[in-house]
């Protein structure tokens, strides 16, 4: 069955009158615990693609079902709680609230979550303990390292046990080895059983996933399998 | 998203710019503030005046001749009225059950001396009811009596103003003082009565016999004044009613004629007092409601910036499953607790101000339980109302463009 399914799907900007056209009649289908990555120049359409994928915007046109919901249809209300519930969202520039703790980070999406754990603390200092931060719980995203900071933002997208993942060249803004480390903790979560969509521009870090869609200018271009042989392929 | 998660997070945002938050709460701090304090001194010239109403006697009923215009914002009598007589007076106390006590009254600014000391002071005739209609209470020494009265007897009583003027430092009982080169002998001094409604001094005054004053002084028939102690409150209207039947029948005045008299009772004085203390609070009114626009307009600036500086996380917030209406919440909340600040502070500093200026300062000042109690639901009202637009605005961002915004 397909987590995802993405039926000619376009979205355009209207800015002072002219149309821009974003994505062109996109039709992508993800299968539960796939590793994805979709790949492309940047103004291809890739964060809109995201957007989209992770509910955070609205297509103009086509079906976009999601766990086996059309979530066009869904009011803001139905729509957050999706976000909060199936995607975790893993961003370039972090997006960590300043000024919080990491443990206070973590556990915000369970602030808006419908029926929240009890043992919410527990959770998150769980995660941080599997993420390799035990020792940064009550720093907060000024006193903590880039590398240290997109580990509390997995950490966080952890937090609320979503089925997807949705990370938005999650290496860009980090030294080659705490890319590598956070490319690391990706392949781990699919072995876990998540499904994971990486959104990239690096080849490299692409080469993870099983499966590379590249996206051209609003349209998908190729979308081809990987071998088995090219994704364990030690660094 | 529970109440008081929603509460938890506006209340760490604040904290956070602790010196935004105050200076957004400033304007409503210093409207409110301001409010009560007015209030008070509204709330306390108001008990003064009715203690000055009070004080010039109980159930007083005033009896003027002539007819009496407000001028300048004062009653004043106007022409010269001959008509009002001892005569009117003693059949008023004849004849009306609902009188208790009467005195007929007549006054005139003149020269006191003694020695070599002299000084403009109000000379006043009456009889030995006046003391008790008007709450003139002898301080020393003694009223004057029937016989004082009848012979005409040149004694005088004295009020303290008078007695500083004239005497200074020296002891004024059983002394003589000239007036129109008559002497009188002083045989008693009245305790201080203050000011009276139209701030005029009451202890400038020299009282001495009606039948001293009618032949020695001014050598006249007719008074200006009679004053008309009623036995009761509820008796001060049918009491006034009667008097103004007896004087027009007594006056022979016919329908179609004015009265020749003026009557004034204390009722009259409380409800003139009212209506000034009436147009007092519709000023503070006006004064409270354009300074908690101020400090609304005040939440309303800061409420906009801090959307505009916090765009980002509202995009975080957004994308992690915040619904617009937690973000409603959120920043309503936020700009709540920025009234009600303002407006604890406010009550207490009104509160604190007031009750300084009533232990150290001269006024009397009354708090109104009530100013204080609206202020408080006034001040979360402005909060709210002036959240409102900022906490919309901040819900409809567009998630993905606030996450990218820097």
């Amino acid at each position: 069955m397909n987590l995802i399914e993405m039926n000619s799907i376009c979205k355009s900007y209207r800015n002072i009158g002219f149309e821009t056209k974003v994505l062109k009649d996109v039709t992508l289908h993800i299968k539960e615990g796939d590793y994805v990555s979709i790949v492309g120049p940047s103004g291809a359409g890739k964060s809109t693609l995201m957007a989209i994928m992770g509910c955070l915007a609205q297509p103009t046109s086509g079906d976009y079902i999601l766990d086996g919901e059309e979530v066009g249809q869904l009011n803001d209300r139905k729509l957050s709680r999706v976000r909060n519930e199936k995607i975790g969202f893993v961003f370039q520039a972090f997006h960590l609230l300043p000024g919080v703790t990491a443990l206070e980070n973590v556990t915000l999406p369970l602030v808006y979550a419908k029926n929240p754990p009890a043992n919410v603390k527990d959770r998150a200092r769980e995660l941080l303990a599997k993420v390799g931060l035990e020792h940064r719980l009550h720093h907060t995203p000024g006193q903590l390292s880039g590398g240290e900071q997109q580990r509390v933002t997995i950490a966080r997208s952890l937090i609320n046990d979503p089925r997807i993942i949705l990370a938005d060249e999650p290496t860009g803004n980090l030294d080659s080895k705490n890319g590598i480390e956070t490319m690391k903790t990706f392949d781990n979560l699919v072995k876990e059983g998540k499904t994971i969509i990486l959104i990239t521009h690096d080849s490299e870090v692409a080469q993870h996933a099983g499966r590379i869609i590249s996206i051209l200018d609003g349209q998908i271009a190729s979308d081809s399998q990987v071998s088995h042989e090219e994704q364990t392929r030690p660094h | 998203m529970n109440l008081f998660s929603s509460l938890g997070i506006a209340v760490r945002a604040l904290f956070a710019h602790k010196t935004r938050t105050f200076l957004a709460s400033l304007g409503i701090l210093i409207g409110i503030a301001s409010v009560i304090v007015m209030v008070a001194i509204g709330k306390g010239s108001q008990q003064e005046v009715m203690d000055v109403i009070a004080g010039m006697g109980e159930n007083l009923i005033t009896i003027n001749a002539g007819e009496m215009k407000r001028r300048g914002g004062r009653l004043r009598l106007t022409g010269n009225v001959t008509t009002l007589t001892v005569r009117d007076a003693d059949r008023i106390a004849d004849e009306i059950g609902e009188v208790e006590s009467i005195a007929p009254f007549e006054e005139k600014r003149m020269m006191a001396k003694f020695g070599n000391n002299s000084a403009e002071t109000t000379i006043a005739g009456s009889t030995s009811d006046f003391s008790v209609i008007r709450d003139y209470r002898l301080k020393i020494g003694e009223y004057f009596s029937e016989r004082d009265a009848k012979t005409a007897n040149r004694v005088a009583i004295i009020g303290m103003t008078a007695v500083k003027n004239l005497f200074g430092e020296e002891d004024p009982l059983g002394q003589v003082i000239r007036v129109n080169f008559i002497p009188f002998k002083i045989i008693g001094v009245f305790e201080p009565k203050g000011v009276d409604t139209n701030g005029l001094d009451q202890d400038d005054l020299v009282l001495i016999p009606l039948s001293t004053y009618m032949r020695r002084i001014v050598n006249q028939k007719f008074i200006s004044r009679i004053f008309v102690k009623a036995s009761s409150r509820q008796n001060i209207a049918k009491a006034s009613e009667k008097i103004r039947e007896l004087l027009r029948e007594n006056h022979k005045l016919t329908d179609d004629r004015n009265d020749d008299f003026t009557l004034i009772t204390q009722l009259d004085m409380e409800e003139l007092k009212k209506e000034t203390t009436e147009m007092f609070t519709k000023l503070i009114v006006g004064v409270a409601g354009i300074s908690l626009l101020v400090g609304g307009i005040g939440i309303l600036a800061v409420m906009l910036i801090s959307v505009k500086e916090r765009t980002r996380e509202i995009g975080i917030r957004r994308a992690v499953g915040a619904t617009r209406r937690d973000i409603v919440h959120q920043f309503l909340y936020e700009s709540l607790i920025i009234g009600f600040l303002g407006g604890g502070l406010g009550v207490a500093l009104g509160v604190g101000l007031t009750l300084g200026l009533t232990y150290w300062g001269q006024w009397t000042l009354i708090l109104d339980p009530n100013s204080i109690w609206t202020a408080s639901w006034a001040c979360a009202g402005i909060g709210v109302i002036f959240g409102v637009f900022p906490a919309i605005k901040a819900s409809k961002l567009d998630p993905m463009e606030a996450l990218t915004t820097e």
